[in-house]
């Protein structure tokens, strides 16, 4: 078994195709992720006991399943209730929530290290809790948790493979669909992992960045 | 520099091990004193078969059991694989041989030692009842722009589906049976291409009425699988054929396949030179 340059080429293109679908997936799922957690850490905090703990409740059993049951639960079985979603939505739902509740858990801490006194001097201004939540908790809380957030993108990521259980054509599964028909593993999946780490290696760049940034702003 | 040197160092590192890697070989003395052979399967019934209680079984496996217990193989070890991951599988030393019905195709004679003919079959399509789409072959999967077909991955089906035109993404890669009329069902796909035992199979455990089978589908020709062995396993492949032909000959092959429902005649009747020369 040697390296096929020619073959590399050949095969190049069908895998931009497939690499487009995992960019796609992981942008539309971070944003799925990003809005989906901050709804779940504000309604964890609620004082509406029964909504806080619902909310509780669903994330720990989210967090406590793994993600390719949720996936196969979200393709297979919700069509039997009459919810039939295409592959890539399935996926980005699947994705998108199970990512949103680690990333609640990034947003209570940024919250929580909002120091109590801002939240007193906002009710004694006379603003709403709605106005509070905006103008004063939120842009305090958001900035130190950019690292934190974007650390679990990049994680959510590499977990888009996952998607061609449920016939996403994303990266993977056109790597596999190429080794079906020519019998050769080595090329497609080799520029697999070398399509991954490029984002990765990036993606670490622009992170430590964003920590230079955000993170140390109290400094 | 420096990590430009690492990168070819790590390639020709790479390089190196996957040169070591390519000398597999079995050869029959060898499973003979490890008392078994590895098979690759697909579950697929009839051809392949696993029970609930792990039992392997299927018109190829039995076959297969049969002829390596007679060159002194007391038994055979299945392991389940997509039918794409078999020929590479195979050649990576991953098992000893393909007994999946995986239909004799030119390109895979090329990659791999044929037996002579064990199972033929045509080829299938299962559609929602009253065929709505009207499909009576790959060719009106293609001309339909909105038909979805769904097909194993690697599988001959999804190989017939793509050289009729059918665009990529119409044809979706679906990884099991049971899956496939599921998602039949659901409508996420508008037809499922198997051959005709398969879906006869499939429908027959799912006994959906609004479902039916359309067989044999149009301008698609009959294939026969045969066990499929590694280029370099000849040897092997020739003592497979000579119990195969003994087999053929006294009637007990018939005995075998045709309770699963496939023709012996169909098998006897042909060869392997015809076969990896149909497509062409």
């Amino acid at each position: 078994m040697e390296w096929d340059w020619e073959f590399v080429w050949q095969i190049m293109p069908t895998l931009l195709e497939g690499f487009k679908i995992t960019i796609l997936a992981t942008v539309l799922g971070a944003a799925v992720a990003a809005v989906l957690g901050l709804a779940i850490a504000i309604a964890r905090r609620s004082p509406v006991t029964a909504l806080s703990r619902t909310v509780g409740f669903v994330c720990e059993f989210i967090r406590g399943t793994p993600l390719l049951v949720q996936l196969y639960f979200i393709f297979y079985v919700l069509p039997d209730i009459g919810i039939r979603l295409p592959p890539l939505v399935a996926g980005v739902i699947g994705i998108g929530l199970h990512y949103a509740t680690y990333t609640a858990e990034v947003y209570r801490a940024g919250i929580e290290n909002v120091p109590r006194g801002q939240w007193e001097a906002a009710k004694a201004a006379n603003l709403t809790t709605r106005q509070a939540w905006i103008h004063v908790v939120l842009p305090q809380a958001v900035p130190p948790m950019i690292p934190a957030l974007a650390n679990y993108f990049i994680a959510m990521f590499k977990e888009t493979p996952l998607l061609s259980a449920i016939t996403v054509l994303e990266l993977m599964n056109q790597a596999k669909s190429i080794a079906n028909s020519n019998y050769r593993y080595i090329e497609p999946m080799t520029l697999v992992g070398v399509f991954f780490l490029a984002v990765s290696l990036v993606s670490v760049v622009g992170l430590r960045w964003l920590e230079e940034r955000y993170a140390r702003m109290d400094d | 520099m420096k990590t430009g040197f690492l990168a070819a160092a790590s390639l020709a590192a790479l390089m190196s091990v996957a040169g070591g890697v390519s000398a597999f070989a079995a050869d029959l003395e060898e499973l003979k004193e490890q008392g078994f052979a590895r098979i690759a399967i697909a579950n697929e019934p009839p051809y392949t078969a696993v029970g609930a209680d792990g039992k392997v079984s299927g018109a190829a496996p039995d076959v297969a059991r049969v002829i390596f217990e007679r060159l002194g193989v007391k038994d055979v070890v299945a392991s389940i694989s997509e039918y794409g991951a078999m020929i590479p599988g195979l050649q990576a030393g991953r098992h000893d041989v393909i007994t999946a019905g995986l239909f004799m195709k030119p390109e895979r004679c090329n990659a791999v030692a044929y037996s002579e003919p064990v199972l033929c079959d045509a080829e299938a399509f299962a559609v929602k009842k009253g065929n709505p789409m009207k499909f009576a072959s790959y060719k009106d999967i293609a001309d339909n722009p909105n038909a979805r077909i769904g097909a194993p991955g690697g599988g001959t089906e999804e190989k017939l589906a793509l050289e009729a035109g059918v665009p990529r993404d119409r044809v979706i890669v679906v990884p099991d049976g049971q899956s496939g009329i599921k998602m039949l069902q659901d409508g996420r796909i508008d037809v499922y291409s198997l051959p005709v035992l398969s879906i006869h199979d499939l429908m027959s455990k799912a006994n959906d009425p609004n479902l039916e089978v359309v067989a044999p589908v149009q301008g698609a020709p009959v294939y026969c699988d045969g066990a499929a062995f590694r280029k370099q396993d000849v040897a092997l492949r020739d003592a497979f054929d000579v119990e195969l032909k003994k087999l053929k000959e006294s009637g007990e092959f018939a005995k075998i396949v045709e309770p699963y429902g496939f023709s012996a005649a169909a098998a006897i009747s042909t060869n392997r030179e015809k076969q990896c020369a149909a497509a062409q």
